[in-house]
């Protein structure tokens, strides 16, 4: 199963749907070796009934066997809303194998929205690049994650990125607390991402940034001098691989360090996803982030 | 260094192509689609001038590729001491004319006299050989050191008949491969005719480095005067006088001339004439043979000149008499307008010598055909397979008759075709192939009406004429050794009206002598041409000798003639015919060359002087070095393909352009 976590094996599957599904019911049942494993529906532990309870907890089978009054407690009893903000700015067309970061994008949401839809949290999408290009109001009514996987389908490269006016309309979108998971290549400056998303991790939402870059973005190879032209702006410049060995490589590890520093600090986890490792590990280190809050 | 075709350089124009395909044109790099040029940094070093650097590389093996292509078709060469020559070797070639020309006055023995003085410089260790020329080239030693055998061999060269082309000389001069690479000296001794040079001067070029020296035996023009041609009937069948023309002209000659002709048959002086022949031209005039003798008849005519050249004061020609063919006519009994037609035809034109005798049917079977050259069926069958075959021919005249029996001697015949009244009213004749001798003379039956035609069929035969619907007309079919040809329509004027047109009498004279083959080659032939031995035969020449053994004339297919004379050649089937063969009037006329045609012949065999060379003089040769610039062009070719396939994969196969924008 876990092969079908590879996103070239991804990438030959149509439709959205399926690939969640496949995704995640072959993350689960790679979870079953890892019992340490486990997230916020679950039960937790028996505590002895002392006055003041509320006797809707109380475990009326054990009551029944050893006439004892006994409390069941669950880790998250209430359900979370999750919201996706999911970035289709030109840039996140970028590619060098048959699978570039919008697609990744696109199975990683879908996958987590599937995720969702099975603990019976509701979830919405946000889809951006300048402006909000799309909608989806977060619920947990049935047929909410064909409206996301939708919205997701829809989703087309667009222009630039801008961090600062999509995460605006948010705050008025999202009245309720909840987890927000933005999915995204971050070429901005850390400290502005972080501050706009800022405003809204103080209002209570837990936020996860995810780093979506490609390998050759994070270790360009090139052999030649070439002219390189920049997906979102369409400006182009001469560069040689000396630079890019050396200078590139340093800056863009400057930067997602300062990006995952920068939002430790404001509390807001980062994870970065190379699109060419498979899906569960994204997954993964999701689910860490989430055991880790609660 | 040089080259044999300089004119080639201006290739070298081409090398501003790729100059301007490289260099002078914007350079244009397709970008690489990048996510974000946020950490990027624009550098001094342009990848875009370090490609063009790239490129210089293969931008001069691109030069190179054409400069060494142009350089190929310009053939270089360089001058180099001769390798054989360290003793100062060399190859003497000594070319004597002995054409028809030479006979003139002591021009033989002037030549002979020049070969030896030319023999002079030949030096021991030196190679030497004769040759003697006229149309063609005879070897009369190989290359040999002894000068005694060379002297032997310019004694002993005859005077011949040919006509002497400095042409053909020129070629085996510039086709001579010397031994051990010696340098070549020629000397062309010869009377220098005008007549004798080719028509592109080229034609003359010796090899470069060849010392071409050209002796003249002649040094001034002078006048000739000769028979040049004599029109007289090849055969004659009748008992009355034969017109006989000749013609005779003055080379060279500046005032009206006065000469007495004289026309001889079998060595007997028949009639002389005086004639005057105009400055420059020529005289035409007429005599008649009173009658000639049963046979073959060597007939002569003769001028009495004072000029030097004697040989061409006399033109041979032969006569045959002989009694007229007989050809039958088969026609069906109480059916005799056809044969009539025919036959009034035929024996309206008594120089062909045909005469005819006309037999039924019935009467037809009974005859021995084989005396008959040919025979016409006039819209019946006789079974004549047996006498096709053994080489007769036959004329058919297709009607109702035939169409009836549905074939004629293997030919099928298809119903007769009437022209209706409402539509065509009658036929016409279309398509002639007046290549064919039958109908060369008839025109293409203009203005003839066909009202009834037979439908043949022209498979394994060859349709001489068509009618306007394309039908065949006239198909000629070969059966055995003999010749089938059927006319699609009568001779009775009936059938259609062609016997009372102009086309008739040229048609039936024509087919007749094409069918009984009287119409072979003319009796008269020039020097050097060829006379057809197809079939073998004998063939004696004008010595009375056998000119092939048996053996070679039953495989020779022709034979060339190579002196005056009268010839005899003896056929398979028992004819014999006697051929007269005179020399190539242009021989007659002894202007010579420009002495400075002359001089610009011997410069031929010098290097080029717009190349700057000096491969004609002595001691020096040139060596062709367009093997080596070929082996150059190839490497420079397979360079840059290396070089192109390397840039182009390069630009193909950068990583960041493996995906694009989705």
């Amino acid at each position: 199963m876990q092969r079908f976590l590879d996103p070239h094996v991804l990438s030959s599957i149509s439709g959205l749907e399926l690939i969640a599904k496949t995704v995640v019911q072959g993350f689960v049942s790679g979870l079953h070796r890892s019992p340490d494993f486990g997230f916020s529906q679950e039960f937790a532990e028996y505590r002895a009934y002392a006055e003041g309870d509320d006797l809707r907890h109380v475990d009326w089978n054990v009551f029944a066997r050893s006439e004892r009054m006994y409390l069941k407690r669950y880790r998250g009893e209430t359900n979370t809303q999750l919201t996706i903000l999911l970035d289709a700015s030109a840039s996140m067309a970028y590619g060098s194998h048959k699978v570039n970061k919008l697609d990744y994008a696109r199975y990683l949401t879908a996958s987590i929205t599937y995720l969702s839809g099975q603990q019976r949290d509701g979830a919405g999408i946000v889809i951006f690049d300048d402006e909000i290009r799309d909608y989806v109001q977060p619920s947990g009514r049935a047929g909410q994650f064909a409206r996301i996987l939708h919205a997701i389908e829809k989703a087309a490269p667009g222009t630039r990125t801008d961090f600062a006016k999509p995460f605006f309309h948010c705050q008025n979108f999202l009245h309720r607390k909840g987890i927000i998971v933005v999915v995204s290549d971050f070429y901005e400056d850390p400290e502005i991402v972080v501050k706009t998303m800022e405003p809204m991790r103080f209002h209570g939402n837990e936020i996860v940034l995810f780093h979506v870059l490609d390998p050759q973005e994070i270790r360009p190879l090139i052999k030649d001098p070439a002219l390189v032209l920049d997906m979102e702006t369409g400006e182009t410049m001469e560069v040689t691989p000396d630079y890019v060995r050396t200078e590139y490589t340093a800056k863009i590890d400057a930067h997602i360090a300062a990006l995952r520093e920068r939002a430790q600090r404001s509390g807001i986890d980062c994870v970065l996803i190379d699109t060419s490792k498979p899906l569960d590990d994204a997954l993964r280190s999701y689910l860490l982030l989430r055991q880790g809050r609660v | 260094m040089g080259f044999l075709s300089p004119w080639f350089l201006g290739g070298l124009l081409a090398v501003g192509l790729p100059i301007y395909v490289h260099l002078l044109r914007q350079h244009k790099s397709n970008p690489l689609p990048f996510s974000s040029l946020m950490f990027f940094e624009r550098r001094t070093q342009s990848s875009v001038k370090h490609r063009r650097l790239k490129y210089l590389a293969l931008l001069l093996m691109r030069c190179a590729l054409l400069i060494l292509l142009a350089l190929l078709f310009a053939k270089p060469y360089i001058s180099r001491a001769v390798t054989g020559d360290a003793q100062g070797r060399k190859m003497l070639l000594v070319a004597v004319d002995n054409s028809f020309s030479m006979r003139a006055g002591t021009r033989m023995a002037d030549a002979k006299a020049k070969a030896l003085e030319a023999l002079g410089s030949f030096r021991p260790g030196d190679r030497g050989q004769v040759i003697a020329f006229a149309s063609g080239a005879q070897l009369l030693t190989e290359p040999v050191t002894d000068l005694n055998e060379l002297r032997a061999a310019i004694n002993g060269i005859q005077v011949g008949d040919g006509r002497s082309a400095y042409g053909e000389i020129a070629r085996v001069i510039r086709t001579l491969v010397p031994p051990d690479g010696m340098p070549v000296e020629a000397h062309v001794i010869t009377d220098g005719q005008k007549t004798s040079m080719p028509v592109p001067f080229s034609e003359l070029a010796v090899s470069p480095g060849t010392k071409l020296t050209v002796h003249s035996v002649v040094n001034r023009e002078e006048p000739n005067w000769y028979v040049e041609a004599v029109h007289a009937p090849r055969s004659v069948f009748q008992p009355k006088k034969v017109r006989v023309q000749a013609v005779v002209a003055g080379a060279g000659v500046e005032t009206p001339t006065e000469t007495n002709v004289t026309l001889l048959l079998n060595g007997k002086t028949l009639e002389s004439k005086k004639v005057t022949v105009p400055p420059f031209g020529r005289a035409t005039l007429d005599f008649y043979l009173p009658d000639a003798a049963y046979g073959m008849n060597k007939g002569e005519v003769r001028i009495d000149s004072r000029d030097k050249l004697a040989a061409d004061d006399v033109f041979p020609f032969s006569i045959e008499r002989k009694e007229a063919q007989r050809v039958l006519v088969v026609h069906e009994p109480g059916r005799t307008r056809a044969a009539d037609y025919y036959k009034a035809a035929l024996e309206s034109t008594p120089d062909t010598g045909f005469a005819v005798d006309t037999a039924t049917s019935d009467q037809a079977a009974n005859l021995d055909v084989k005396k008959y050259p040919f025979v016409v069926l006039a819209d019946t069958v006789v079974n004549l397979n047996d006498y096709m075959k053994a080489g007769g021919s036959v004329l058919v005249a297709a009607g109702s008759n035939l169409a009836a029996r549905g074939n004629v001697l293997g030919m099928k015949v298809d119903a007769a075709r009437y022209a209706a009244r409402n539509a065509e009213r009658f036929y016409a004749a279309g398509d002639v192939d007046e290549a064919h001798p039958s109908v060369a003379k008839a025109g293409k039956f203009e203005n003839v009406k066909f009202y009834q035609v037979v439908q043949l069929d022209p498979s394994n035969g060859r349709v001489v004429a068509k009618l306007t619907d394309g039908s065949p007309l006239l198909v000629e079919r070969t059966v055995g050794t003999g010749r089938l040809l059927v006319f699609a329509s009568t001779f009775d004027n009936i059938a259609n009206d062609l016997p009372l047109h102009a086309a008739f009498v040229p048609f039936v004279e024509q087919s007749a002598l094409y069918l009984s083959g009287s119409d072979a080659a003319s009796a008269q032939y020039m020097v050097d041409s060829f006379v057809d031995l197809k079939g073998g035969g004998e063939i004696m020449g004008p010595d009375g000798q056998r000119a092939l053994s048996l053996a070679e004339a039953a495989k020779s297919p022709a034979f060339r003639l190579t002196k005056e004379g009268y010839w005899e050649v003896r056929r398979p089937n028992g004819n014999h015919e006697l051929i007269a063969v005179h020399s190539d009037r242009r021989e007659s006329d002894l202007t010579p060359v420009a002495a400075d045609t002359l001089a610009l012949w011997q410069s031929t065999g010098k290097a080029n002087p717009a190349a700057g060379g000096a491969a004609g003089e002595p001691g020096e040769k040139p060596y062709s070095i367009w093997w080596y610039v070929l082996v150059a062009l190839l490497a420079a070719a397979v360079i840059e393909s290396i070089f192109a396939g390397k840039y182009l994969n390069q630009e193909q196969a950068q990583p960041l352009t493996r995906k694009q924008a989705a």
